[in-house]
């Protein structure tokens, strides 16, 4: 038993060494003072990231990244909350068809989505603009709010909010003074996983993005395609600063257990 | 107040996004699938209802090369995956340690980083010039760097890496529901831990088994960023194709039909997994 486990260990600690090692290596190459990372390092240096900071490309694309994310988070997370209310307490027919319908967008590859949006908002003559990567930000992160808040409202205990209302609160205000503050913890996480998803997305960003507008991921990914300079390990950098950030306030307001569904 | 919220208030609640899910992805889907039975020439295409397209892709030798390349991809970037997810989501699921989170925000981590980002990681260890080569060649071990990169070995260890922390939450769950005293009947019985292991925590993992690698199989086939990034255009799959279809050669229709190919290939794959983890889960009971 004793061997056993030593030996599950070993392998565990191989696996996890595997998942982190290329993020520690971007985020070693960005602080490096060489072209080619190489071992050991050729000394420290904040050259790329002043790089990273001083190429107008790059500065539009983060806060290309930052206000589409946020904006993704805020419709996402209003209109996936409205739908998870409804999905986890109304009881009525097609309640389970709904739900599949609503998270659909999750089981479809990601780049039939890209392509299938481009055709179509292509002959609308709405393809190539801010709304286009807006309207499919929107599509792929709100099934994540739906998930996210119906896992909390599971375990949410109507009779507060009945409570309230038999005390002369009118529904709505015991949604807002009593269910929203008990459901916070699930709304705040899938927002802020919303945000995350959306700052990240490549898939459908490589389809609806055109010159003038390039999120920083596809921005990285053209970049990559032509040189290999450690300005792009800043700019990764960077993103992986966010997104620990962002993963912190999951943490703090959800927990990642319950935020993993185990 | 049981029967949950009242009709009108039900619609309102959730029109809007059904309604944005039903204009900008039922309806785009929908025009894609007639996209992908009309015909194009010389740059404009004309609605038509014809099967071309599609018979296009399967007369040609070099599509199928680049689809059977891609379904083997998957196949064993799922089988990787299996094999170092498992023992990380046995212990996830079974650890009392107090770095439970830690090692929770390890898995989650690569998930939340871009993909971009996370090729670029392997690009940096996998090149040429990269370090896993410049420190063999450095050191003399080596007289020439080794190919790690910019073919399948190089896609493949990045799509396992990507897809990983998929597998391991999948298996996870299923592990940690697996009820502790039916383990410790089977020690009490005689059955060694290993024993313990083979004849009772695996077969109930099954469904966490089936379900992740169902997940990741369909990911990596569907991926397109890593073949591009790690493959260097040298690994041509589904994926790539579709892409250049459509944002190199313009040749709507074509990239439709091939983007519907991938679909009905993962779907087919997905219920084929299904009616196996019935008959998987009706042989358990």
């Amino acid at each position: 038993m004793e061997r056993a486990s030593r030996g599950l260990r070993v392998a565990v600690a191989a696996v996890y060494a595997f998942l982190l090692l290329p993020l520690l290596i971007v985020v070693a190459a960005a602080f490096n003072a060489g072209n080619y990372f190489t071992f050991p390092p050729q000394g420290f240096s904040l050259k790329w990231f002043a790089n990273f900071f001083q190429r107008r490309e790059f500065m539009q694309a983060l806060w290309l990244s930052v206000h589409l994310g946020f904006w993704t988070a805020v419709i996402s997370t209003v209109a996936g909350t409205m739908a998870s209310l409804v999905l986890v307490r109304g009881r009525f027919r097609g309640r389970d068809l709904l739900n599949a319908y609503v998270t659909s967008p999750l089981l479809l590859p990601q780049i039939l989505t890209g392509v299938a949006l481009l055709q179509y908002l292509s002959l609308l003559g709405l393809a190539q603009s801010y709304w286009a990567l807006l309207i499919g930000h929107v599509v792929v992160t709100t099934p994540y709010v739906v998930r996210t808040v119906s896992a909390v409202l599971y375990n949410f205990d109507l009779a507060l909010e009945e409570a309230a209302q038999s005390l002369g609160a009118s529904p709505v205000r015991a949604f807002f003074e009593v269910t929203l503050g008990l459901i916070k913890p699930g709304v705040v996480a899938g927002a802020v996983l919303a945000f995350a998803i959306s700052f990240d997305n490549f898939t459908i960003s490589l389809f609806l993005t055109s010159p003038r507008l390039t999120p920083l991921p596809i921005e990285l990914f053209a970049y990559l395609k032509y040189s290999f300079d450690p300005t792009a390990a800043a700019a990764s950098a960077v993103a992986i600063g966010v997104t620990l950030v962002l993963m912190l306030l999951i943490a703090r307001f959800m927990g990642l257990e319950e935020f993993t569904g185990f | 107040m049981s029967d949950g919220p009242r009709l009108w208030v039900r619609v309102a609640l959730l029109f809007p996004f059904t309604a944005t899910l039903a204009v900008f992805f039922t309806v785009p889907l929908c025009i894609m699938a007639a996209l992908s039975l009309s015909r194009q020439s010389f740059g404009r295409f004309e609605w038509g209802f014809t099967f071309k397209n599609y018979a296009r892709f399967l007369s040609d030798a070099f599509y199928w090369t680049v689809l059977w390349d891609t379904l083997w991809l998957g196949l064993v970037v799922t089988a990787a995956a299996l094999l170092l997810g498992y023992p990380v989501a046995y212990h996830l699921a079974r650890t009392r340690t107090r770095w439970k989170p830690l090692l929770l925000v390890f898995v989650l981590s690569p998930l939340l980083v871009g993909i971009v980002i996370r090729c670029y990681g392997w690009m940096i260890l996998l090149a040429d010039r990269g370090l896993i080569n410049s420190t063999l060649v450095e050191r003399g071990w080596l007289a020439r760097p080794l190919p790690l990169m910019y073919n399948k070995l190089g896609v493949g260890v990045a799509l396992v890496h990507v897809f990983l922390p998929f597998m391991i939450l999948s298996l996870t769950g299923v592990i940690k529901r697996i009820d502790p005293a039916l383990l410790e009947a089977g020690m009490t019985l005689g059955a060694s831990p290993v024993r313990t292991f083979w004849e009772v925590t695996l077969p109930l993992s099954l469904p966490g088994i089936l379900a992740g690698s169902l997940l990741v199989f369909s990911l990596a086939i569907s991926s397109f960023v890593v073949p591009v990034l790690l493959g260097g255009f040298k690994v041509y799959v589904l994926p790539i194709i579709v892409y250049e279809q459509i944002l190199s050669v313009f040749d709507w229709p074509f990239g439709a039909a091939n983007a519907l190919i991938l679909l009905l290939i993962s779907l087919a794959i997905i219920a084929g997994y299904v009616k196996a983890t019935e008959r998987a889960l009706r042989g358990l009971a």
